[in-house]
């Protein structure tokens, strides 16, 4: 029995400046949810609030129906944010360990993402002279180290080149199988349908769409578009 | 979770950051060069007093290795502890705020009180570590033949560790409450100039001004560095300490609102105050130097501790007269200890200068107890003391010799010292920042 992560009616205002209103969030253990979205539409706002660092005026999360709240985020929830570039003077090895120590992970799946996301040549390396790329897939091996049911990825994808692209998607989607919920915001839509089994439409603070891509195609009146005619067509 | 595994890997990984930290590692080398210079140029003075170049020597009764040696070598904490470890805790609780490290480790199952306090305990080993130069200023005096009391070195040794629990009480709300770590170095600053303010505003118009001050790390730091231990600064340091890391804790869990944050703070520090005004009551204190500076002799003690209610001290003296500093240090201090003492300062404008107002009861001191007043001008211990048993109606007690400390002089040049402090240390801590930051 799958597990489900829900939020709803999430809204958050930042001053005069309307982030959510009213976004809708739904994942669940096994699969890969995308959150797309044009820039600005509130993905990464969305995925903090679920995440539970930052608290939204209003709206619900739960995870199986009981609301995640204060305590529980810690143990259903994890968020990988984008743009972190966690203890600059200390190499990639010891950051592993040491986020796999505090997560209890085992050695084996260092080692596994040691090898998957190509960091084994980039051990002895700083964390702080590592280029965005190679930043981003240890951000991605620190998230894939917890061991949250629901793994919320804020750009998983940016910077990396497209063979990275293609090996980081696999790999998620192999610990998504493995019985984890993986929740991507991607903002490039081939990124998102080449990965996503599920696929959350986010614009202007709202939820405009949520369900497979065939789903969504239906929902547009374009049963054969593409997911960027589904897109345009949705918001 | 707060297995010994995640215990022990936020431990190491604090240890690893002030390893790699340049601040620490500056730190460490400035208090190394500080320590060896107050320690050089204290032993020379030391030595010159006793009498070294055919000089005439100082009474050797007031040649205490206290005064001479200890206190002026560890006076380079007092600075460190003022304008260097700041930037070090805002280094340890603001780096992770700013390079989104903070987001990722909040969300583990080690919670946030948890991922303070280990924090904290790496910066108390800092210090630790950082007082290791004055250790070993210690440990070459002993080498030269001086003289160190025991108890008058622990109780200067916890008197900076103290004055340090302030600096990273202050420093760790600030680099939590501050959006970034160069905000918080700059309102630490503005809390350190703040006090400096209070301190100069306490010795010129005494008061309340007086009373905050006294619990101020300068004030704090000087009962230590006489050998005195006060219950109530101890307490008031720890909690000034504690409430710093409760601010750093309200202000690092993830997901909540400023105005919260803002209630929660408010609560704690109306917690902080009743604490800090219960604590300051406290009458306890002990007297470690070696000269018993703070005590009367035992006669008098227990002749003085016999008298019951509450002794009032109304000295109509400005603040800046020395004939109030007298009282207050010389006579009150060690009073206070023995008897229930309420003092009242007046003249408050002073006698001279712009703002000087006629006061024509200026110089009178009145003591009163249990109904009975009494007027004496002089600030001599011995004139006081008497004056206040005669009002208790308690025997003047004969008393032994005047004083059993005979003072240590020391006439020894500094050898090792400049070697020590000024190559060796500096090279070592480079040696080890150097293989730190060699990532392996």
């Amino acid at each position: 029995m799958p597990h489900v992560l829900h939020a709803t009616a999430i809204t958050r205002r930042f001053g005069v400046i309307e982030a959510l209103r009213g976004a809708e969030l739904r994942a669940e253990t096994g699969r890969v949810t995308g959150l797309i979205g044009p820039n600005g539409a509130g993905k990464s706002t969305l995925l903090a609030c679920v995440a539970g660092l930052d608290e939204p005026d209003s709206g619900t999360v739960t995870m199986d129906g009981v609301p995640t709240g204060a305590t529980r985020h810690a143990t259903s929830v994890f968020l990988v944010p984008d743009g972190a570039r966690p203890w600059v003077d200390q190499s990639v090895a010891q950051v592993l360990s040491f986020f796999a120590a505090v997560h209890g992970a085992p050695p084996t799946l260092v080692a596994e993402l040691h090898d998957a996301l190509l960091l084994t040549a980039l051990r002895t390396q700083r964390v702080g002279a590592l280029s965005k790329g190679q930043g981003k897939r240890l951000l991605i091996a620190l998230g894939l180290l917890t061991p949250h049911p629901f793994l919320l990825l804020d750009e998983p994808f940016d910077g990396l080149d497209l063979r990275q692209v293609r090996d980081v998607a696999a790999l998620l989607r192999t610990h998504a199988e493995r019985g984890r919920g993986l929740v991507l915001s991607i903002h490039q839509l081939t990124d998102a349908a080449r990965t996503c089994d599920d696929l959350v439409l986010l614009d202007a603070g709202r939820t405009v769409a949520m369900g497979t891509l065939e789903d969504l195609r239906h929902r547009s009146g374009r049963p054969e578009g593409g997911i960027e005619e589904v897109f345009l067509a949705l918001t | 979770m707060r297995s010994p595994n995640a215990l022990g890997a936020l431990w190491r990984k604090e240890v690893r950051e002030l390893l790699l930290s340049r601040a620490f590692g500056l730190l460490l080398i400035a208090v190394g060069l500080l320590v060896g210079h107050a320690f050089i140029t204290a032993v020379q003075t030391y030595a010159e007093m006793s009498g070294a170049g055919g000089g005439a020597a100082a009474l050797t009764q007031g040649l205490s290795p206290l005064d001479g040696i200890l206190v002026p070598t560890f006076g380079a904490y007092d600075l460190a502890a003022t304008l260097l470890l700041p930037f070090v805790v805002i280094r340890t609780f603001g780096a992770e705020r700013a390079s989104g490290a903070w987001s990722l480790l909040v969300q583990s199952r080690v919670s946030t009180r948890t991922m303070i306090v280990v924090k904290a305990t790496a910066l108390f080993a800092a210090w630790l570590v950082a007082l290791v130069p004055g250790l070993l200023a210690v440990v070459l005096w002993r080498s030269y033949g001086g003289h160190v009391h025991g108890a008058e070195l622990v109780t200067l040794l916890a008197g900076h560790l103290l004055r340090a629990g302030i600096s990273v009480g202050i420093a760790a709300a600030l680099a939590c409450i501050a959006p970034q770590p160069a905000t918080a170095a700059v309102a630490t600053l503005a809390v350190t100039v703040g006090l400096w303010a209070l301190d100069f505003i306490a010795a010129t118009s005494g008061g309340i001004a007086e009373q905050f001050a006294a619990f101020g790390p300068a004030a704090a730091l000087r009962q230590f560095e006489q050998g005195l231990v006060r219950a109530s600064t101890v307490v008031v340091l720890v909690a000034v300490l504690a409430s710093g890391l409760v601010a750093a804790m309200i202000w690092s869990v993830p997901g909540r609102r400023v105005q919260a944050r803002l209630r929660s703070s408010a609560g704690a520090l109306v917690v902080a105050v009743l604490l800090v005004g219960l604590a300051s009551r406290l009458p306890w204190s002990w007297d470690l130097s070696e000269d018993q500076r703070h005590s009367f002799s035992p006669e008098v003690s227990s002749a003085l501790r016999s008298i019951s209610g509450e002794l009032t001290v109304e000295a109509h003296l400005a603040p800046e007269d020395p004939r109030l500093a007298d009282l207050r240090r010389g006579v009150l201090a060690r009073m206070e200890r023995v008897v229930k003492t309420r003092f009242v300062q007046r003249g408050g404008g002073g006698r001279t200068g712009l703002f000087a107002h006629p006061d024509s009861a200026y110089g009178e001191i009145w003591y009163s107890l249990a109904g009975k007043r009494v007027m004496e001008r002089s600030t001599i211990d011995n004139i006081v003391v008497e004056t206040v048993l005669r009002l208790a109606g308690k025997e003047q007690p004969t008393t032994g010799a005047e004083s059993t400390y005979y003072g240590y002089s020391m006439n020894s040049e500094p050898r090792y010292a400049a070697f020590l402090f000024f190559l060796a240390w500096p090279l070592l801590m480079i040696a080890i920042f150097w293989r730190a930051r060699r990532v392996s």
